[in-house]
């Protein structure tokens, strides 16, 4: 495990704020290619807002964002999205208002081909096919998860950020959801995935991190970062 | 009989169920928490026992009167105060002017007379923020605007008071201050309602512990109890059943 | 059934041309979310735009619709985008309504700059007004066939835009969520200025149609207005739907064609009332609107206004009472008269200072309050004929009162909504009196009695009298309502001091929180839009007295909404504000207007540069108003911050009150003019706080003044975050909070 490769994605030093109220002090991360890298730990860790700043939708105040080794500080969301990286934002990463085909339609802003995704997204979750012109909005909550999902599978890109895949979701829906990450990891796909359920995600992690109050406080292999998930959860 | 209490509550947002037939209580002289992970429907639950919120099905029940239907202004009025987590501050009026107008408004429906200078005086005090009484609002650390959101609950004297989420954004100092406050209240015979993300601390407070998990209600018990409950390990750090997928 | 038939087809076809319009209107509103008041006069510039290139410059029909329907139509929507809409996200809602009601405005200004009012403009039909068929009896001319089709062109144009292409699905998608669009590789500013091209070329198209159909005459407040009843058809869709606007635009263009055909015309009641049904319906729809759910508050607001102590607001309220009197001592009869004009529209203006600044609510129709009031008092007040006519008090406070309950019928219906809608409210009530009341000048018989609101289409109001203070003379008109305006203001600083001021401020700041501590947001709303209202009619009343005779432009839309901005440009939140804005709606803008008028006529040579910088004065204080966006808290606001900087600089004040009344001296015998007096004393006034800060500065015994900061030191991130804190620009540190938490 030593001699790695270049982080794709690597965050280093990185503080982040909203106004006055930093949130963020001084985060380091990398994600190696083909990897699984789970990022875990309460809510109000900061999390979400190190999943927004990957994604280019979030300022940095201090340190370094580099995509595959280059500095990419300021880079915007869609630039960040045309240099393959694609980012799921937790809650509902779908548009209500459009068909499940339209949706996949607005996803192609990267390049890819409607039919490529279609094709793709259709045959992994074939209940989208049956409700492609049906309003995204209006399915159930996994469905809509499947359909934010679709996105990685046709559009090719090199980084996928998945923020609380969980979030609202039944086990059983969860299960196969990170079934089908754990997929993609295998096809070569590196993932950075935020998740309060960390059990959910930690058997196909490669690497996990510990986040609490804006720093990351662990990172190591998934059964040593385990063992302290009770107690920092909790409070023992 | 407890003062809230809600019963089979269910809330959908489009097609889905965002709490779904959850009844809680609580009561008078103790501290409560609501907790749950992320998108459970903690807030929902505030907002229908509010008032911001209509539920699909269920009763909201303050002081055993039926209360569903009554808006938020008459909601606060029966004696429910609440904070929020997205902070509602009043950012162009002072410390002292946001908690000293919820006496104003408390005043304005009804004969009652208080000295309102006074009264103010007593909250800033009891909530430690006399020291910033003059500063302007939108100029003091969030930790203690928290403060500032609670101090202006109490001006309305409550029977109620629900706290989404009053630790986030406090340093340990500050919580630990916030806590004897509202241990102290409790006492006094207020009943407090929290929501909070800082177990430990809702651990240490709670008399009594409501925990949602998709909307649903898994679990209620002492601290000890739900701090040993499988069904709430699981919700919190994910299920076996995930775990082998 | 021919009559049926006609009036059915031209119904369909006016319901054709307000779709056009509506749906442009509906398509910037939802990617940009900004209600763009200016529809109707970008309609308008690019009709006159139209009207050039054909009959000034002879061009073929086809060749000016490609280039100002085609061309022009989207650049104005694009440039508009680029140059000040984009910079509107994530600003209040009043922000928003001011900006594009200041680019209405200035449209407007510049129209009549260019296309001179007093010459006729006409737009003829396509094909000329003798082209037409006759189907089953009926006459369709070619032009009403090509609005139809226009019509169904567009409606599937849309619909295969929003359905079938990928740019049209981005464009939804923007409405939904931005930032997905960000992650989806989009830019959503593309879709925006796409949408606000695309909106522009539909109200161009709409202009250039319906000017035809409406009599051919071509005129810049009109056409603005006309298009602007397309408004009520974007409300069936509730500024969402395209195909229900449609539905809505069809029904409006029948219903005010059958009450033409089955109403009786005689008087003047059934075309009065054929103008006004858009606004009527628009009201209605407003009325059976759904509730909106409380939320918290969704926009940081940047505008910080102080709040004078009472004692502070009496004290500068004498010296005003003072320093008028000294002023007008200056001033010839006629001076007297127009500055008396000046601070009754500055009692409106106060109005919008209770209303907008301390409750956050919009009125767009101020002066149609202070209409009511006339009507009323002219009623019910007035006493003896002939120059011994008077208005008593009775008549006036009946007046107010009257003015206050209008008020509170008005703004019942839509207090449930969002501002946006009271807004909408009062635009539509301003549209419905002045297009229903003041145009009524036909005789009603009711309860035995016989009466004509508005007589020949004008009233004369006599001034006040009250005991043995009578307004007739100019002086004591001056007096009295400078010292009404003083008591107002005085009355409004205690009322913002006072408790239901703060009720104010909350509600204003967090509704959910408000209601959440017990308050009635309905009730507060609702008696703090008729004290506005009461306000307006007062003003309006004593307007109307220092106008002599009043017409239906006196009272006109487009005067409330360019009061409104001035207000606005000046400082909403500030009673000074009211005053400044005030006197330069009512004097200033028409004095400078008139005195480079009178100085293009006394030299000749001359003439168009003094004209044009008389329009200039217009269009650039539009030009004002649409950069509040970046400075909401009015000018007036950075004066006060600057003299309050200056309490240190004793000397400096002294000084310049030694300079100020040697100057009156000076001018009290004549030595110089009242205008140079007027001019030096100005610029004495806006130079002083740099005076003062050079003076400071020198001594430098203190702390940085927050003026300074930056001035003559390297910005640092300590002194960035100062800046910030002290200028109120901690919008985010809230947001901070709920994101800490997410």
């Amino acid at each position: 495990m030593a001699e790695e490769a270049a982080p794709l994605l690597e965050l280093e030093g990185v503080r982040a704020g909203y106004g006055a109220i930093e949130v963020l002090h001084g985060v380091d991360l990398a994600l190696r290619p083909g990897s699984l890298l789970a990022l875990l730990g309460p809510n109000g860790g900061g999390k979400s807002t190190a999943m927004r700043v990957c994604a280019g939708l979030h300022p940095l105040a201090g340190g370094e964002l580099r995509y595959a080794g280059r500095k990419v500080n300021g880079v915007s969301a869609q630039d960040a999205a045309r240099l393959g990286v694609c980012s799921i934002p937790e809650g509902r990463g779908i548009f209500p208002n459009l068909t499940v085909r339209e949706n996949l339609w607005a996803a192609t802003g990267t390049g890819a081909r409607l039919a490529d995704l279609e094709e793709k997204a259709y045959a992994r979750f074939p209940v989208l096919g049956e409700r492609r012109h049906q309003l995204a909005g209006s399915m159930s909550g996994g469905e809509q998860q499947m359909l934010a999902l679709s996105r990685a599978l046709g559009t090719d890109p090199a980084v996928l950020l998945l923020d609380e895949l969980s979030m609202g979701l039944a086990p059983m829906i969860v299960t196969k959801m990170y079934e089908t990450v754990a997929e993609l990891v295998q096809g070569g796909l590196s993932v950075l995935v935020a998740e309060q359920f960390a059990r959910a995600v930690l058997p196909i992690a490669d690497t996990a991190a510990l986040m609490l109050n804006g720093r990351v406080v662990a990172a190591g292999p998934p059964a040593e970062i385990e063992d302290r998930l009770s107690s920092d959860y909790l409070g023992g | 009989m407890s003062l809230l209490e809600t019963k089979a509550i269910t809330v959908r947002f489009g097609g889905n169920t965002a709490v779904d037939d959850v009844g809680l209580t609580v009561d008078e002289g103790r501290i409560t928490g609501l907790i749950g992970p992320n998108g459970a429907g903690k807030t929902t639950m505030f907002n229908t026992i509010t008032g911001l919120q209509k539920p699909a099905s269920g009763q909201v029940l303050l002081d055993g009167d039926d209360i569903t239907k009554l808006s938020p202004a008459k909601r606060a009025r029966r004696g429910m105060a609440r904070t929020f987590q997205r902070l509602e501050l009043f950012l162009s009026l002072s410390v002292r002017d946001n908690v000293r107008v919820a006496g104003d408004i408390l005043r304005s429906g009804t004969r009652k007379r208080f000295d309102l200078d006074e009264e103010t005086d007593k909250v800033l005090e009891r909530t430690g923020l006399t020291d910033i009484a003059g500063r302007d609002v939108s100029d003091i650390p969030i930790g203690r605007a928290r403060v500032v959101e609670v101090a202006r609950a109490l001006m309305t004297s409550p029977r109620v008071l629900l706290l989404d989420e009053p630790a986030s954004g406090q340093t340990e100092r500050e919580t630990e201050a916030f806590a004897g406050m509202l241990t102290g209240l409790a006492a006094e015979g207020l009943a407090v309602c929290l929501v909070e993300h800082d177990l430990p601390l809702v651990m240490r407070l709670c008399a009594t512990i409501h925990v949602l998990d998709y909307g649903a209600l898994i679990a209620s018990g002492t601290p000890r109890e739900i701090k040993e409950s499988p069904e709430v390990i699981a919700a919190y750090i994910g299920t076996e059943e995930a775990s082998h997928g | 059934m021919s009559t049926f038939l006609t009036y059915t087809i031209l119904g369909l076809v006016l319901g054709s041309v307000y779709s056009i319009a509506a749906s442009g209107l509906v398509l910037t509103y939802n990617t940009s979310g900004i209600f763009n008041f200016a529809h109707g006069a970008q309609a308008m510039f690019g009709t006159f735009l139209y009207w050039h290139v054909t009959e000034r410059w002879g061009w073929p029909v086809w060749l000016a619709l490609i280039v100002v329907v085609g061309l022009a139509g989207p650049a104005m929507g694009a440039a508009l985008h680029a140059v000040i809409m984009r910079g509107l996200r994530g600003t209040a809602d009043v922000t928003k309504i001011i900006v594009t009601v200041a680019v209405l405005l200035g449209t407007v200004y510049l129209a009549q700059w260019i296309w001179n009012p007093d010459e006729a403009h006409t737009v003829g039909m396509f094909f000329g007004a003798g082209a037409k068929i006759t189907v089953g009896g009926v006459v369709v001319r070619y032009h009403e066939i090509v609005c139809l089709a226009a019509a169904v062109a567009i409606a599937a144009g849309l619909r295969v835009l929003f359905t079938r292409s990928r740019t049209g699905v981005v464009m939804r998608g923007s409405v939904d969520d931005p930032d997905l669009l960000r992650r989806n590789g989009h830019d959503p500013e593309r879709a925006a200025m796409l949408s606000w091209a695309l909106g522009s070329t539909l109200a161009v198209l709409a202009g250039v149609l319906i000017v035809p159909i409406s009599g051919g005459g071509l005129d810049a407040n009109a056409l603005t207005l006309l298009v602007i009843d397309a408004f009520a058809a974007a409300m069936f869709g509730r500024l969402r739907s395209i195909p229900r606007t449609f539905a809505g635009a069809m029904v409006l263009g029948l219903a005010a064609n059958y009450v033409l055909a089955y109403l009786p015309s005689a008087g003047t009641f059934t075309g009065n009332l054929r103008v006004s049904l858009p606004m009527i319906i628009l009201f209605t729809v407003l009325v059976v609107l759904p509730q909106d759910r409380l939320r918290g508050a969704a926009v940081r607001t940047r505008e910080r206004y102080r709040v004078p102590a009472v004692r502070a607001a009496a004290v500068w309220a004498a010296a005003l009472v003072a320093a008028v009197y000294l002023y007008s001592l200056l001033l010839p009869e006629s001076g007297v008269t127009t500055f008396a004009l000046g601070m009754t529209f500055a009692i409106i203006a106060l109005s919008l200072t209770v209303l907008t600044g301390y409750a956050g609510e919009l009125n767009l129709a101020p002066l149609a309050f202070g209409a009511v009031a006339t009507v009323v008092a002219f009623h019910f007040g007035v006493e003896g004929t002939g120059l011994a006519a008077r208005m008593n008090i009775q008549g006036v406070l009946l007046a107010v009162v009257a003015a206050a309950l209008v008020g509170g019928l008005v703004a019942l219906p839509a207090l449930r909504l969002r501002g946006l809608y009271l807004a909408l409210a009062t635009m539509a009530f301003g549209e419905f009196l002045s297009n229903m009341v003041l145009r009524d000048t036909t005789e009603h018989h009711l309860f035995g009695t016989t009466f004509t609101l508005f007589p020949d289409g004008s009233l004369v109001v006599p001034p006040l009298k009250v005991g043995p203070l009578d307004l007739r003379d100019g002086t004591t008109f001056l007096m009295t309502a400078t010292v009404l305006f003083a008591l107002i203001a005085v009355g409004l600083a205690a009322l913002r001091n006072g408790g239901y001021g703060r009720r104010l401020a909350a509600m204003k700041d967090s509704p959910a929180a408000s209601a959440m501590l017990g308050q009635n947001l309905v009730r507060l709303k609702l008696s703090v839009f008729m004290i506005s209202a009461a306000i307006a009619g007062l003003g309006g009343v004593l307007m109307s007295s220092a106008t002599g005779t009043v017409a239906q432009e006196n009272f006109s839309f487009t005067g409330s909404l360019a009061l409104l901005m001035l207000v606005v440009v000046a400082g909403i939140g500030y009673l000074s504000g009211a005053l400044v804005g005030g006197l330069m709606a009512g004097v200033g803008s028409a004095v400078l207007v008139s005195t480079f008028g009178d100085l293009a006529l006394a030299n000749e040579g001359m003439a168009t540069i003094y004209t044009a910088l008389g329009h200039l004065v217009l269009v650039g204080t539009a030009l004002v108003g649409m950069g509040v966006g970046r400075n909401p808290s009015g000018f007036v606001h950075d004066i006060i911050d600057g003299y309050r900087a200056m309490r240190d600089a004793k000397p400096v004040l002294y000084g310049a009150g030694a300079l100020g009344a040697v100057l009156y001296v000076l001018a009290l015998t004549d030595v110089i003019g009242t205008w140079t007096f007027a001019l030096i004393a100005l610029c004495a006034a806006m130079l002083l706080p740099v005076v003062g800060r050079s003076y400071l500065a020198e001594r430098r015994t203190r702390p940085v003044p927050l003026e300074l900061a930056g001035v003559d030191e390297p910005y640092t991130d300590e002194l960035r975050a100062r800046l910030d804190r002290e200028l109120g620009l901690t919008a985010a540190l809230e947001k901070g909070g709920a994101r800490v938490t997410a």
